[in-house]
């Protein structure tokens, strides 16, 4: 009490400046600490709280305070159960059956059974409701309500990545009885089985409060969270500094080192599985011939980009996908050896080099990485052009071409994070002919019969065996052909406070928070 | 009869001082305006004799030294790329200053033609030019600039033609102002009165009239739009990496802030300086030139 008296005399006498404001701050923090109230700084505005029609994880991870799908992935990104028990394939990968946890309700009294997996998944498959992430269900023709506690999901074609897809936080469910009520409106009314129960979204500040009556009992240990958008790094920094915030997310790798000095503060710093490289344009010269991409993979030194470009907080990337997505398969290392890269830049005909554009997205992080391969290729003779461009210009210029030779695209510095966690996606999007443009995201115009085929028998079984064959032949077939220049893999890099425990986010970057707790 | 010689003496005295000589003889007492100018002079010798001057090249890498501090080797330090800073602002000011004084003297002939013709013709051309200016007026300036570069597209002479265009109304009005002052001084009515007309009436009695304010004014423009041009750099529009403009080694510094700060104080500094200079040395100039002030 005195406490509270002695802060408001300090806010009274506000003009006594900085001091007093960083004491007060201070107080406050400490006072959330105990009484289990949790803000989150993130980088953007979260678009929707219904995950199915939010492109962005971000949006998604709100969504996941309060809703719960079927399946979820654990910390490694491993698909554990959550409101199904357990769950079954046939042999042909077309029907998967799940087997749901009883005597739950949603947080409006709904109770949750088949028919609210039925009325979910369908309203994401039906083309006719236009949700962002219609995509992720194509393949669903329908679900068959088996007894109250039972869904099984037909598919129209063979499609053995579908548990991963089920773990995607975009089909976490809605209460039936809520999307009946709100309609199109169900993106600010969020109601689940989740942890939290939504109380406020503003533009800027997302708030949800404890479930009282959540079925993991125990759950959770935090009253309230909230969500506070600011896109500027040192904001977000300063918020936490000051105690505003418990745990921010992202932090630029350069400024890791200010919350490893910090005394109250801890650094996140985990696995990611987005990866960074250079798409090249293999309908045209020079790139039409593997050697000159083998010698752009021998030209970077790799460390050196994990240490320039993201301040040592990167690694590897040793296949076409990073180690935390299903079926990975580690490949032979294109060594740094810029001799090894000239002479077979010169067996391919280009002994002097060539010029040649790179197009990459205009933030910070990407400028400074295509400056670096822009000097890193000089050293072999490549006279890179970098352009930095603005999302909407990078998606009609490479996303959006109808036809693979009306594309100017030479080079490309991109980042692919398989949201599913799952091989097929972080490979038949960018390699698969059928996934070249306008349709999926193959911008280079790369192509194989082999691995064509090995992706397509992927996903034509559920046997984990058979599908780790396939992606194993398709990732050393990619990585022999140098599709790509192979640069790395990011890392999560996040600040917590260091009494708050149990908040994280997956390798994919969407946010983990319903277990938090202070210590 | 004395005194009549006396005052004689004094108005020859008076006419033999050239205007240069009459500019001198005020500018000169302004201690502070002259300094500037005197930096200013340096920055802008160093960053023409860039090559001679600075210590590395602005765009080699040196992986051995990645964002060391200020030391013997490196004055100012080096950047991600272990590129050496100060070759980096050397190298840069070139660019800067090119961009500031090149767009105001672009921007500053066309306002200065404008305003005259606005100020002589009147009528209609008057209010046709005028309420042009005024739309572009209308405008806060940067992101007039930030319009036409999205236009135009990101790049150096861009961001010249940019900065150029929101000079050109300023220096109208402010042309136009003094043309309409000086067409009804005695001695322009002096000149029409023998018959003097158009063209050389304007260009030989009223422009060099119009000139103190325009001199005056273009050294604050060029300030202003080394900062516009390094707020376009900063933002993405302007000078494209690897160049070293100031601006554009902002934005490169800023996620580096409060862990590396040689990577934005020294460009930050060069800007702060080179503008201030400029400012004072417009404020001296503007002492020394203005008729309102005499």
């Amino acid at each position: 009490m005195s406490r509270k008296l002695d802060l408001s005399r300090r806010a009274m006498l506000g003009g006594t400046a900085a001091v007093a404001g960083g004491l007060a701050f201070g107080d406050l923090a400490h006072a959330q600490t105990k009484s289990g109230q949790l803000t989150v700084g993130v980088a953007a505005a979260l678009m929707t709280l219904d995950p199915a029609d939010a492109n962005d994880t971000l949006s998604q991870s709100a969504a996941r305070l309060m809703l719960e799908g079927l399946l979820t992935f654990d910390k490694n990104m491993q698909v554990v159960p959550l409101l199904a028990e357990k769950y079954e394939a046939n042999a042909q990968a077309t029907e998967f059956t799940f087997h749901l946890r009883q005597g739950i309700k949603f947080q409006d009294g709904t109770p949750f059974d088949a028919e609210a997996v039925k009325i979910n998944f369908e309203r994401i498959a039906n083309p006719a409701n236009h949700l962002k992430r219609l995509s992720l269900l194509a393949m669903l023709d329908h679900v068959d309500v088996v007894d109250q506690y039972t869904a099984r999901c037909v598919l129209k074609f063979p499609f053995g990545a579908f548990i991963p897809t089920v773990a995607h936080p975009s089909l976490q469910l809605l209460s039936p009885a809520a999307l009946k009520k709100w309609g199109k409106q169900i993106g600010r009314h969020p109601v689940g089985t989740g942890p939290f129960v939504f109380e406020s979204w503003q533009p800027d500040t997302l708030k949800v409060k404890k479930n009282p009556d959540y079925w993991q009992k125990g759950m959770p240990h935090l009253e309230t969270v909230t969500l506070r958008s600011d896109p500027e790094d040192g904001a977000r920094i300063a918020l936490l500094r000051s105690g505003e915030a418990q745990l921010i997310t992202p932090i630029p790798p350069q400024q890791a080192v200010v919350i490893e000095h910090d005394p109250k503060l801890a650094l996140i710093n985990d696995p990611s599985i987005v990866v960074r490289y250079i798409a090249m344009n293999v309908m045209k010269k020079p790139f039409n011939d593997p050697r000159v991409r083998q010698a752009l993979n021998h030209a970077v030194d790799k460390q050196l980009f994990a240490k320039v470009v993201y301040n040592g907080f990167a690694d590897p990337l040793l296949s076409a996908e990073p180690p935390h997505i299903t079926f990975y398969e580690q490949q032979q290392a294109y060594d740094y050896n810029p001799e090894k890269a000239k002479q077979l830049l010169a067996a391919a005909g280009y002994a002097k080099g060539f010029d040649s554009v790179m197009w990459g997205f205009n933030n910070t992080v990407a400028i400074t990485a295509m400056q670096f391969l822009q000097q890193q290729f000089a050293m072999v003779g490549v006279k890179l052009k970098v352009e930095p461009l603005e999302g909407g210009v990078m998606a009609s210029r490479i996303w959006n071409v109808k036809k693979p030779d009306e594309s100017h695209l030479e080079m490309y510095y991109g980042g692919w994070s398989s949201s599913t966690g799952d091989a097929d996606w972080a490979l038949r999007p960018l390699f698969a002919t059928a996934s070249f443009p306008p349709s999926l995201y193959n911008v280079g115009y790369y192509s194989s019969k082999a691995v064509d085929a090995a992706l397509k028998s992927g996903l034509e079984t559920a046997d984990p065996a058979k599908r780790g064959a396939a992606y194993a032949t398709a990732q050393k077939q990619i990585w022999d052909d140098a599709a790509w220049v192979f640069l790395g893999v990011e890392r999560i890099l996040d600040a917590r406070d260091k009494n708050l425990e149990d908040a994280y986010r997956l390798p994919d970057g969407g946010l983990m928070i319903d277990a938090a707790k202070y210590a | 009869m004395s005194e009549t010689t006396a005052s004689n003496r004094a108005l020859a005295d008076t006419a033999l001082r050239s205007p240069l000589g009459e500019f001198w003889r005020r500018f000169r007492t302004k201690r502070v305006a002259i300094g500037a100018g005197i930096v200013l002079v340096l920055i802008v010798l160093t960053s023409v004799l860039a090559p001679w001057t600075a210590p590395y090249n602005p765009t080699t890498p040196d992986y051995q030294a990645i964002l060391a501090g200020p030391s013997w080797a490196h004055w100012f330090g080096t950047d991600a790329y272990g590129r050496d800073i100060l070759s980096r602002v050397i190298w840069g000011g070139r660019i800067s200053l090119w961009v500031g004084f090149v767009s105001v003297a672009l921007g500053g002939v066309a306002g200065v033609v404008l305003g005259l013709i606005s100020g002589y013709a009147g009528g209609w051309v008057d209010s046709v030019i005028m309420r042009f200016s005024d739309v572009l007026l209308a405008f806060p300036g940067i992101l007039l600039a930030i319009g036409i570069v999205a236009v135009l597209g990101p790049g150096v002479t861009n961001v010249i033609y940019a900065v150029a265009v929101f000079s050109v109304p300023v220096f109208a009005r402010l042309v136009r102002g003094s043309t309409l002052a000086l067409k009804q001084s005695v001695y322009v009515q002096a000149s029409r009165s023998i018959g003097v007309r158009g063209m050389a009436l304007v260009l030989r009695h009223i422009f060099p009239g119009t000139l103190p304010g325009v001199i005056v004014y273009m050294s604050l423009r060029v300030g202003t739009a080394i900062l516009t041009a390094a707020a376009l750099s900063f933002i993405g529009l302007g000078a494209q990496p690897p160049s070293p403009e100031w601006g554009a080694m902002l934005a490169d510094g800023r996620s580096y802030l409060g862990v590396d700060d040689q990577l934005t104080l020294f460009p930050g500094l060069a800007i702060f300086v080179t503008v201030l200079a400029l400012n004072l040395l417009g404020d001296g100039l503007r002492d020394a030139l203005d008729q309102r002030l005499r």
